[in-house]
Order: structure tokens, then C-alpha cells, then sequence
């Protein structure tokens, strides 16, 4: 009976064949797949449980150690060491249930949670990974390190500040701010890369927030990268280093437009009348938004006449700085035409006729 | 008789060291992971102290401050919170809790904190 449906199917046309196979195959790689997808599914079951039994028993440990007078912690240690961190994920558990005991705890717990990472060989563990070529578990390790404050040999951090993965670089910069009290920026002479907004965000954060040493950043407005001169500039200014002012003045003739328009920014704030001079005769080489910054930092600590001085580089192709500066010059009450100036079709005519106006001003007439 | 405490707080990290440390000092300590449960429990048995988040499910920390300084006024209110926004402990005591711990916290400070406000009753 078998071996006729065999001949049977050794007669049928190749294109059925062909399909016949073709169907077979879909079928197993199907219940493959699904199979696949059960294991998967079981081991990350497993695995969750295990997780959940093992951080009982974590945490049961962690408070004994913590909290209980009577346990013999070294022998302890040593004992749940060697019968319980078998494998790479206890390790794992272990370091993030340490990780949220310290975010906790203070006090006299905190160096106990340290004697716990030290003891369980937690340390150990990340310092390997931290060897590691895969990006991941350096940044696994730095993040651990930097929360707990756990300082680390030099020269296995330092060359991470250069590395291509921008969440390395990141968390090496973290860990830097979190250990290291007397020259938490240190960092940034040997940055090779900008910094990004978000990085800047978060090391201004760590120096409000955390008990930092503040450095003078007036020594890296040198730095060969421009966002890390935007940066100490921002610096300055949000820690009232006014001992750099002269160097904010000099920083009005940078290179790169970024540090003149954060420089020109700060100085506003720093209310330095002082820079206006050097503003104004750098106005007609400005990029059109640095210009914008001008006119707005004249509003704020120059007068009437400063402002003047300028209406002649301003040519009448520029229709968004002259309307900034009719906003200007009516907040020093001079006599705009409003009427005429809200027009937008004839808004270049007036500007002829409005710097005319304003150099007749100027020259006293 | 040990003096019962009540501990609302859904962390179970923070649970399970509040519950080790403070019956290592003594107490009977009752838990409950949210604000439901707390008012349940509170209907059903006498607490001597209740210590408290303020971020909790279902029911916020300040609901249930202002459920239990209504219903059971005696009983003496211990927030435990990461908040350290002076609006938000300001309105807690406003609310009339009795001291405010924030996190991270010391278990030992904690610990005569816990005595102090019982001392008090």
C-alpha cells in the first residue's frame, strides 16, 4: 500500500512535486519556529522565577548583614558567596540588588553595602567586564561603579572618555563626576569628541547636585572642541565666576560662532556693559543669529546710542534684525513710525527711511 | 505587648528591610504595597503607627494621610519619601503627619525616629 502511494507520487507531475516539497519544508521550519518560540518562552520563565527566589533570598541576606548584630558576617559572606554566586546572572541579581540598597540606604549602611560588593566578589566581577572588549558590559560596570562610588584603576576608565560608543563615553564621564571629588571635570582634557547637549545637561546636574569640588572652567575655554568652550562658558555663567569675564570679552573674537554666541549670551547675563564696544564693532562680521544676540544684549545693558550705532550694518535685505530692532529701540521709548513698520510690504522702504531718521539721531540733528 | 506598626510602602526592597529592622527592634509590623490595602487593614485591626510612602498605586500617600487623620487621628503618621521638594513636605505636615524622612534614609536614624514619635502617645 506505501510503496504504491511511492510510485503513485513518482508519477505525479514536477511542478506538484516541487510544491509538495516545497510545503513540507514551510511546515517544519513552521513547527520549528513555534517550537522555538515555547523554549524561549519557558527558559525566560524559568529564569523569572529564579530571579524572583533568588532576590529573596538576596535581599534576606543583605538585611541580616545590614541590620542584625548577632550574624557572623565574615564567615557569612564567604558562605553565601560559594553557595549561591554560581553564575554570571547571580552575579548580575547581585549587583543590582546592591545597587538599589545603596540607592536606599545611607549612613552607616552604605559602607556596609560596600563591604557586601567587595565580599561577594561583586567587584571582582565588573572589574573583568570592564577589561571586556563588548561596549555593553563596560558600560554595566562603569554604571555600577559610578553609583556606588567605587573608584577603579585609572588607566582602565580613561581611555573609555575617547572610545567611538557615545553610552560609553557617557558613562565613563558619569563615572568620573561620581568618584573622583577634588577634579571631577579632569575628564575633559582629554575629550576628543563634543560634548552633546544631553552630556552638558547632565555634568551641569552632577555639579549642583552632588557635593563637586567646582573647577574654574575658564581652563579649557582653550579646548579644541567648541562645545566643550560653549559649555565652561555656560559654566561661568551658572556659578557667577566673574573673575573670567576678560576671558568671555577675548572669547567674542572665537573662531567658531557657537562660543561667540554663547559668550555674547553670558556676558548679557553678567550684565558687562564692558563687552558692548567689542560687540558692536564685531556686529557686521556676525552670522545673522549672532547679530540677533547683539541687538537683544544692547537692550539689556547698553543705551539708546549703542543701539544706533548699529543701524547702519544692518542692510535692508535683513527684514527679521530690523524688525528685532524696532522692538528694541521702542523699549528705549525711541519714536518708531509703528504705524508704517507693522506693514510688511513696505517694511524696506521704511527701513531707508528709518536709518536715515536714526543717523540724523546719532549725529545730533 | 509589642506595638504594631503599619507599613505602606510598595518597594519591595525597602519593605522587606523596613519590616527586618524594625522587628529586630521590637515591633509587630503589618505591610501593605498600596493605598487599598492599607485602609483595609486599618479597618480591621488597631496600629499604634502607621509609616508611609507618598508614591503609591491606586490611592497617592497624601489621600490616604488625609483618610487616616480623619478616621483614626491618634494614631501617629511617619512619611517615607524620596521627595525632597519643600512643597510637598510642607503639605504633608500641613496635612498633620508627624515627622518626614526622606530617601535614601538611615535605618538607625529611622529606628529612633520610630521611638520618638511612639514615645510621644
Amino acid at each position: 500500500m506505501q510503496l504504491n502511494s511511492l510510485k503513485e507520487l513518482e508519477n505525479w507531475p514536477y511542478i506538484l512535486k516541487v510544491n509538495l516539497t516545497l510545503s513540507i519544508s514551510f511546515l517544519i521550519l513552521t513547527l520549528l519556529f513555534i517550537a522555538l518560540v515555547l523554549v524561549l518562552r519557558i527558559v525566560k520563565n524559568r529564569r523569572e522565577a529564579y530571579r524572583i527566589k533568588f532576590d529573596v533570598k538576596l535581599i534576606d541576606f543583605y538585611n541580616h548583614f545590614l541590620f542584625d548584630e548577632d550574624f557572623e558576617k565574615a564567615s557569612q559572606l564567604g558562605d553565601f558567596k560559594f553557595r549561591h554566586l554560581k553564575t554570571s546572572f547571580d552575579h548580575k541579581l547581585a549587583i543590582k540588588q546592591t545597587l538599589i540598597f545603596d540607592e536606599n540606604l545611607k549612613g552607616e549602611s552604605s559602607e556596609a553595602i560596600k563591604e557586601l560588593f567587595y565580599g561577594l566578589g561583586l567587584y571582582a566581577f565588573l572589574l573583568k567586564d570592564l577589561k571586556k572588549k563588548a561596549w555593553f558590559k563596560q558600560v554595566r560596570a562603569l554604571y555600577a561603579f559610578s553609583k556606588l562610588g567605587i573608584s577603579v584603576p585609572q588607566e582602565l576608565v580613561a581611555p573609555l572618555i575617547k572610545s567611538k560608543k557615545v553610552e560609553l563615553r557617557q558613562q565613563a564621564m558619569l563615572y568620573f563626576l561620581n568618584t573622583s571629588k577634588e577634579n571631577p571635570l579632569g575628564f575633559l582634557d582629554d575629550l576628543d569628541q563634543e560634548l552633546t547637549l544631553w552630556q552638558q545637561v547632565f555634568i551641569e546636574n552632577s555639579l549642583k547636585n552632588f557635593d563637586l569640588e567646582v573647577p574654574d572652567f575658564a581652563r579649557w575655554f582653550n579646548h579644541e572642541k567648541s562645545s566643550v568652550v560653549v559649555f565652561c562658558i555656560k559654566m561661568v555663567v551658572s556659578f557667577n565666576q566673574f573673575q573670567n569675564i576678560p576671558l568671555l570679552i577675548e572669547a567674542l573674537d572665537h573662531t567658531e560662532a557657537a562660543v561667540r554666541a554663547q559668550a555674547i549670551n553670558s556676558l548679557k547675563i553678567m550684565e558687562v556693559p564692558d563687552a558692548l564696544q567689542l560687540m558692536s564693532a564685531n556686529f557686521p562680521f556676525e552670522t545673522p543669529a549672532n547679530k540677533r544676540a547683539i541687538l537683544y544684549a544692547i537692550e539689556r545693558i547698553g543705551t539708546a546710542k549703542d543701539l544706533r550705532t548699529l543701524v547702519g550694518c544692518i542692510s535692508k535685505e535683513e527684514e527679521n534684525l530690523q524688525i528685532d530692532y524696532y522692538k528694541i529701540a521702542s523699549s528705549f521709548e525711541d519714536e518708531i513710525p509703528v504705524q508704517k513698520l507693522i506693514d510688511l510690504d513696505t517694511i524696506t522702504e521704511d527701513w531707508e527711511e528709518y536709518k536715515d531718521y536714526s543717523l540724523r539721531l546719532l549725529q545730533g540733528a | 505587648m509589642n506595638r504594631k506598626i503599619l507599613v505602606i510602602e510598595d518597594n519591595p526592597m525597602v519593605v522587606k528591610s523596613l519590616e527586618f529592622k524594625l522587628k529586630k527592634d521590637g515591633y509587630d509590623v503589618v505591610v501593605a504595597e498600596d493605598g487599598r490595602t492599607a485602609m483595609k487593614l486599618l479597618s480591621e485591626g488597631h496600629f499604634d503607627l502607621i509609616l508611609t510612602d507618598l508614591m503609591l498605586p491606586f490611592i497617592s500617600g497624601n489621600e490616604i494621610i488625609e483618610f487616616i487623620k480623619t478616621e483614626y487621628p491618634n494614631i501617629p503618621v511617619i512619611v517615607l519619601s524620596t521627595s525632597t521638594q519643600e512643597d510637598i513636605i510642607t503639605e504633608a505636615f500641613t496635612l498633620g503627619v508627624d515627622d518626614f524622612i526622606t530617601k535614601p534614609f538611615s535605618p538607625n536614624e529611622l529606628s529612633l525616629r520610630v521611638k520618638r514619635t511612639l514615645a510621644k502617645v
